[in-house]
């Protein structure tokens, strides 16, 4: 497997709210690519557009260089941020079917669905009707639906909302198993700071813009330097205003979390914190997500 | 009318076509992939889907049951009252002959029917009897015959037809016994036949009654709501259920409603089938004379045109579904996308009821929104011929792929609009935008 979805000048207008404004971003095989933005910055408008489910009006979506068509698509899996199944179908039947209009033959669909089933933990419940499943467990059912026919790009909208965090494990080690099989990996959060753990590159977009695109590492170690300081006593962090070059993003539990400007000597930072008292923290972190979206932003 | 269903066979042929030129490479893929053609295709599992679905429903089941149980009444409770018909019971007062025993009893046998005389004391105990149902009717001193209800001459129940009948028989008998005739004259009298009648105008033997064209149109009717308020609520529901954007991740819109009105069409016809068989073969075991004189062109007309009708009101119904996404919205819809179908109805009952069908009602007959209701009572009433029933055919089939392409586009930009009912105008505006 492996191949290279590029989206190229992606604009979509409704009315005077302009959705996709020339969006473009690339996702290789191989890796888990976060695909963040606030709502409403034209996320799931994107992934409808990989799977032609918005008109364009201007832009393309290629697969391994090429114009994704109808077949590409059907080996493509994806989960929309609204979950839907047939409420009255039962589970194994209803995998089977979707297996089945992704071209699988009704024998690999059904071992499909017995697998994925199992390694999500509901085999038990491949007899019952979808409505009768608790939310989490539609919510595996769906992304059972999107993995069972191998896709060659998983796109899943949102797959952590409403999940409890042994939920949100389990997708994350799904994807990341995904992706070292070779499978392209995009999916979506409007929660910045959550997947960071999740993916090794994101593309955060505004807007339906382009804000900033980069491996995981790249983004949170470059730009300015992020100090957190923690002064026993001084629980609002009032040593560390003013102090020049030095801006306070963050006061939490007493601890300030500090952006230091490249002249600033970390050294003359900790100095002027035991000056005001005992410190009992001092520890340079990567800068989050949250913060490269902000600053990207400007 | 193997016309009709070629017509039928050609709308089909254009739907499959229009879908295969829209993305030939892909069609051929499949083809080529696919060892069990259209059925493994994509189509073939969405319409396998819902046939599925829908005969394993509770309320199909028992729906097709209450069909069949009110088809078998209708056919079998006149049977059951004509069959155990009682014998005519004829109070006599007085001396009655054996010739006009005779004559009784030939009248009761040419309206199917036996009799069983019953000897009355005198007209005070046979007027009781006719009162308390006891007798039929009384004849009194061979003079006068005595009912309890008074009986209008169009009457055509048996008890009505023998009383009349009763009534001239005895009149003859007795004028021949006033002229004194001889036994021989009055055998030939009574052997008297009546003269055949020849027409100038060819004949029509075999045209059907109004009573089968009026069944014909309901059957139509009856049979277009239901089975397009399937599509409309399958429709609605894949949006409600928001399963519609996995699918469409998978199928091309004009390829997933194909399946489905594919889908509900075979359930349908298999249903109507179901019914039909089943009228045919029950009439013929209790003898009913329901469907005589049914003629074979009308019965082919009504169902080549319940195809082709369905065919049009299938794609309407698809687009109207993907607009609502609630059960109250779907019936704000269900009215207005009914009322084409009621007018034709009920211009067809009133057409097939007068027999004289006017200009206004030819030209829906040309309408694809009426003619399923129109043309088959033209059919009926000979009114129509072969080309101008193809032309019809030709209509709807060439505007059944208009309104397919049509509600192809409606649906696919209305199906993923949640959050309310979508207005048309808000789709024209995003298709013109």
């Amino acid at each position: 497997m492996g191949g290279l979805l590029e989206l190229e000048g992606l604009t979509r207008r409704y009315g005077t709210l302009t959705a996709l404004d020339g969006l473009s971003f690339s996702v290789p095989a191989g890796q888990v690519v976060g695909f963040l933005g606030p709502n409403g910055a034209g996320k799931t408008t994107t992934m409808r557009a990989v799977f032609a489910l918005t008109d364009l009006d201007a832009g393309m979506v290629r697969w391994d260089g090429a114009p994704v068509g109808e077949a590409e698509r059907r080996r493509f899996g994806y989960m929309p941020e609204e979950r839907g199944l047939y409420p009255s179908m039962l589970v194994g039947e209803q995998l089977e079917y979707l297996g089945r209009l992704h071209g699988m033959s009704a024998a690999d669909a059904r071992t499909g669905a017995t697998t994925w089933l199992e390694r999500l933990g509901i085999a038990d419940r491949t007899g019952d009707k979808v409505d009768a499943l608790s939310h989490g467990n539609q919510q595996r059912v769906q992304l059972a639906a999107a993995l069972l026919h191998g896709p060659e790009l998983l796109v899943l909208d949102e797959p952590l909302a409403g999940l409890d965090p042994t939920g949100i494990d389990a997708i994350a080690g799904v994807l990341a198993e995904q992706a070292r099989s070779g499978c392209c990996v995009l999916f979506s959060s409007h929660q910045l700071d959550q997947v960071e753990d999740l993916c090794e590159s994101v593309t955060i977009i505004d807007h339906g813009r382009l804000v900033v695109t980069g491996t995981v590492d790249d983004l949170a170690t470059s730009g300015p330097r992020r100090l957190v300081v923690r002064v026993e006593g001084d629980r609002e962090a009032a040593w560390a205003l003013g102090l020049a070059g030095v801006a306070i993003s963050e006061v939490y539990g007493g601890a300030a979390r500090l952006v230091l400007d490249p002249s600033v000597d970390s050294e003359s930072v900790l100095r002027t914190a035991m000056a005001a008292g005992r410190v009992t923290e001092f520890v340079f972190q990567r800068r989050r997500l949250s913060e490269v979206f902000r600053e990207a932003l400007g | 009318m193997s016309g009709g269903l070629i017509a039928a066979v050609v709308a089909v042929f254009l739907i499959l076509r229009l879908w295969r030129r829209r993305r030939p490479r892909v069609a051929r893929e499949r083809q080529a992939r696919s060892g069990l053609g259209w059925l493994s295709s994509d189509v073939g599992l969405v319409a396998a889907r819902e046939v599925r679905e829908r005969v394993r429903g509770k309320i199909f089941r028992v729906g097709t049951l209450l069909i069949l149980a009110v088809v078998a009444a209708a056919i079998v409770i006149p049977r059951l009252d004509h069959g155990t018909a009682q014998p005519q019971r004829v109070g006599v007062v007085g001396a009655l002959s054996a010739s006009l025993r005779a004559a009784v009893v030939t009248s009761a046998e040419s309206v199917g029917t036996t009799v069983d005389f019953v000897p009355e004391a005198d007209e005070a105990a046979a007027h009781a009897s006719l009162r308390s149902g006891r007798i039929d009717l009384a004849i009194v001193d061979a003079r006068e015959i005595v009912v309890d209800q008074p009986i209008g001459t169009a009457e055509t129940s048996t008890a009505a037809e023998f009383v009349l009948s009763t009534s001239k028989q005895l009149g003859v008998v007795e004028a021949v016994e006033a002229a004194r005739l001889t036994p021989a004259q009055s055998s030939v009298l009574a052997g008297a036949k009546a003269l055949p009648v020849h027409s100038l105008q060819p004949g029509k033997a075999s045209r059907a009654t109004p009573t089968t064209s009026v069944i014909g149109i309901i059957l139509i009717f009856v049979m277009l709501s239901q089975y397009n308020t399937w599509i409309l609520m399958g429709v609605m529901e894949e949006k409600s259920s928001r399963v519609i954007e996995v699918l469409l991740a998978a199928v091309l819109p004009i390829r997933l409603l194909t399946g489905k009105v594919l889908g509900i069409g075979l359930v349908a016809f298999a249903q109507a089938a179901v019914i039909v068989v089943f009228a045919l073969v029950l009439a013929e075991v209790v003898g009913s004379d329901l469907l005589h004189g049914t003629a074979p062109v009308e019965l082919a007309s009504t169902l080549a045109w319940l195809v082709l009708g369905y065919s049009f009101y299938c794609w309407v119904y698809a687009a109207a579904g993907s607009l609502a996404e609630r059960q109250d919205q779907i019936q704000t819809l269900a009215l207005p996308l009914s009322l084409p179908m009621i007018f034709g109805y009920v211009m067809a009952l009133t057409a097939a009821s007068s027999g004289t069908p006017s200009a206004f009602f030819k030209v829906l007959a040309y309408l694809p929104p009426t003619a399923p209701f129109a043309m088959p009572v033209l059919v009926g009433l000979g009114a129509v011929t072969w080309w101008e029933f193809l032309a019809s055919a030709a209509i709807s089939i060439v505007c059944t792929a208009g309104m397919a392409r049509l509600a192809t586009g409606i649906y696919r930009r209305a199906i993923l609009r949640t959050g309310g009912r979508v207005k048309l105008r808000e789709v024209f505006a995003r298709a013109a935008g």
